[in-house]
């Protein structure tokens, strides 16, 4: 075949697949702009939608809850996450098979299986010692779970493409052990830990299933806010919600490629 | 403290500005900063079975560059190691000027190494790289920065200092790994083939650079290659090491000359080892005939240094003569290679080249060798 065609063909191909993930979102973002609430029709271009995101309340506290269970489950995730991958690389000459598999299985995890179970316990807990109503700390704690295999496998390849011997290096330019994580380790993964920030962030942004059986009344998140205004149908306050997700996780994710990317 | 404010240049030369009482001054500066070292019975294993070391006792003098020399695998590396308290030896001592250094983890040690990798950090300048030690030391801002200018200029970096750490060519980062280690003034250097990376002409003059900088700060350089040649050139004295035991050590000419057994003479390069099967007083009965030694000192080898034998056309007398015809010629300019098939074997001669009749390949000679340049050893 003519190479030239084929080049042709495999760039059409591209441009088909990039149309397939993205036409969808490019539909809920245009209708968000909608004049009417037609879900149907375009009429005209307006920011009516926007402005009646502000004045919800509900809609405003799900944000709020949305912001509050990334950020706070992020930053535990990336803790404990942090030492965990330190440990894989520490180990990784050792057998560690099944406490590998056991870290990962998260990942693979149906999302409903693992939200089911961590109602389940949830439950048991809070009638066995009266703590951990369903609310923001159980949301947390389930989002801190999925999110460690992420940070770990992040930190962990960070050190794992790091010369060994720099290790070494610190150790014989008199690092104690503390000044080794303060001056050697935390600088030389920063931008590792950056990313896998980031990730946790757009993990805990997205998450519905998980969030859906670990919430509280009060903890309503973003997407369950969306689930259960849709039963009502599709607003078009729903397309403005969606477009700023969107957005928003667009831009955590772009953060994550950069400082993944960037090898200090 | 030792003094860097005498620069060396690209090719370690002082500077020729340096005032005439120089000398005297660096001579104090070697008695304060220089340390010995000594090893006894250390050992060491990986592993159930893999003996790294086994049992090595050796003395390092204050000042001294000395190197460890040895195949991949002798424990050449693990014994850097050991010194630099990066690997703890399953038994023995180890004193460090005077100190009993072995339960000392190396944040705690005098002790400064130059990795094969350079292992220079990747998030630092160099400026930082340079400071690195002297500020987890706990050395104020201003004396460290003043100590990096100093080094800087002792080892004539320039503008490198500026850099990012992969701006930075392979000899370069050799040159700052050279400097991180010296500016924290350690009592002993350890270098573990620092130069094995880099290219034959910038290695070579690395190697003078290296040497010229050991001298005039007059500190204890322990040095690690498996090149005999890198070995010789640089060491005041050399450790062949095998197996974990240490071969033979001494000056770089007792070692290649000299060698202590058959090992030691194969490493150093030498091939014209042949069988003892009797002996008279000094004449010695081997696979090539009768051979005459100055010094019989045992065992049932011999060794013929190539560049010791003398060709000769046709046949000639003489009180070790041999006679063989040239199977194999390398020229080289300077010198020649020759292979000679005699008594049922072979025998490799260099001979220099001094523009005069040159052997050529099937041609009969005689190969004169003196007795005083044949020397015994035991396999």
């Amino acid at each position: 075949m003519n190479k030239r065609a084929m080049r042709r063909g495999l760039t059409t191909f591209w441009w088909l697949t990039v149309v397939f993930l993205y036409l969808p979102l490019a539909v809920v973002m245009l209708f968000s702009f909608n004049a009417s609430n037609s879900a149907a029709r375009m009429t005209g271009f307006s920011l009516r939608w926007y402005h009646q995101l502000l004045g919800n309340e509900q809609i405003m506290s799900a944000f709020a809850n949305t912001l509050i269970l990334a950020v706070i489950s992020s930053v535990i995730a990336l803790a404990i996450g942090c030492m965990i991958g330190y440990g894989m690389y520490r180990h990784r000459h050792r057998k560690l098979g099944w406490l590998i598999i056991l870290i990962y299985l998260p990942i693979v995890l149906p999302d409903i299986v693992f939200g089911i179970s961590e109602m389940a316990f949830f439950v048991q807990f809070h009638r066995l010692t009266g703590f951990l109503q369903p609310g923001l700390t159980t949301m947390i704690i389930a989002h801190v779970t999925f999110q460690i295999p992420f940070v770990a496998l992040i930190v962990y390849s960070r050190f794992v493409g790091l010369d060994p011997t720099l290790f070494e290096a610190a150790k014989d330019l008199y690092a104690s052990p503390v000044k080794r994580v303060v001056h050697f380790m935390l600088p030389t993964i920063k931008p590792a830990l950056i990313s896998a920030f980031f990730l946790s962030f757009t993990l805990s942004v997205d998450d519905f299933v998980i969030s859906f059986f670990t919430s509280g009344p009060e903890s309503a998140t973003l997407p369950i806010y969306i689930w259960g205004a849709i039963k009502k149908g599709i607003s078009p306050e729903i397309n403005a919600i969606a477009t700023l997700m969107i957005g928003a996780v667009a831009l955590a994710a772009v953060f994550s490629l950069m400082f993944n990317r960037r090898r200090a | 403290m030792t003094d860097f404010t005498t620069a060396v240049d690209a090719t370690g030369r002082a500077d020729s500005a340096a005032p005439s009482g120089e000398d005297t001054g660096e001579q104090s500066h070697l008695q304060r900063g220089a340390s010995s070292i000594t090893l006894q019975g250390l050992h060491k294993r990986f592993g159930r079975d893999a003996v790294a070391l086994d049992g090595v006792d050796l003395t390092i003098e204050a000042g001294e560059f000395f190197t460890l020399l040895g195949p991949s695998g002798c424990g050449k590396t693990t014994l850097l190691r050991i010194l630099a308290g990066l690997e703890e030896a399953d038994e023995g001592q180890l004193n460090i000027g005077g100190k009993d250094v072995i339960d000392v983890p190396p944040h705690h040690r005098s002790v400064n190494t130059v990795f094969q990798s350079y292992a220079l950090f990747p998030h630092l300048s160099v400026r930082e790289n340079l400071a690195f030690g002297l500020k987890m030391r706990g050395m104020p801002a201003a004396q460290r920065e003043q100590k990096v200018a100093e080094i800087a200029q002792f080892i004539k970096l320039g503008d490198l200092v500026d850099r990012r750490i992969d701006q930075l060519s392979g000899g370069q980062r050799q040159r700052i790994a050279l400097a991180r280690a010296l500016v924290c003034e350690p009592d002993v250097l350890l270098l573990d083939e620092p130069l094995s990376a880099l290219d034959a002409g910038l290695r070579s003059q690395l190697q003078v650079e290296l040497l010229r900088v050991q001298k005039r700060l007059g500190m204890t350089f322990v040095f690690v290659t498996h090149d005999q040649d890198e070995a010789m050139v640089m060491s005041d004295r050399i450790a062949v090491l095998n197996g974990g035991k240490i071969q033979q050590v001494g000056a770089p000419r007792e070692v290649y000359e000299r060698p202590s057994n058959a090992f030691v003479a194969r490493f150093m390069g030498h091939d014209n080892l042949y069988r003892v099967t009797a002996r008279n007083g000094n004449r010695l009965t081997t696979e090539l005939g009768e051979l005459e030694v100055e010094q019989d000192g045992g065992g049932d080898l011999v060794l013929i240094r190539p560049e010791t034998l003398d060709l000769k056309p046709g046949h000639v007398e003489g009180v070790n003569h041999l006679h063989g015809r040239i199977a194999e010629r390398l020229y080289r300019g300077s010198h020649a290679e020759f292979r000679l098939e005699l008594a049922g074997t072979t025998l490799q001669a260099v001979v220099n080249n001094r523009g005069k009749h040159m052997p050529d390949v099937g041609d009969e000679v005689t190969v004169l060798v003196a007795p005083e340049d044949l020397v015994t050893l035991s396999e």
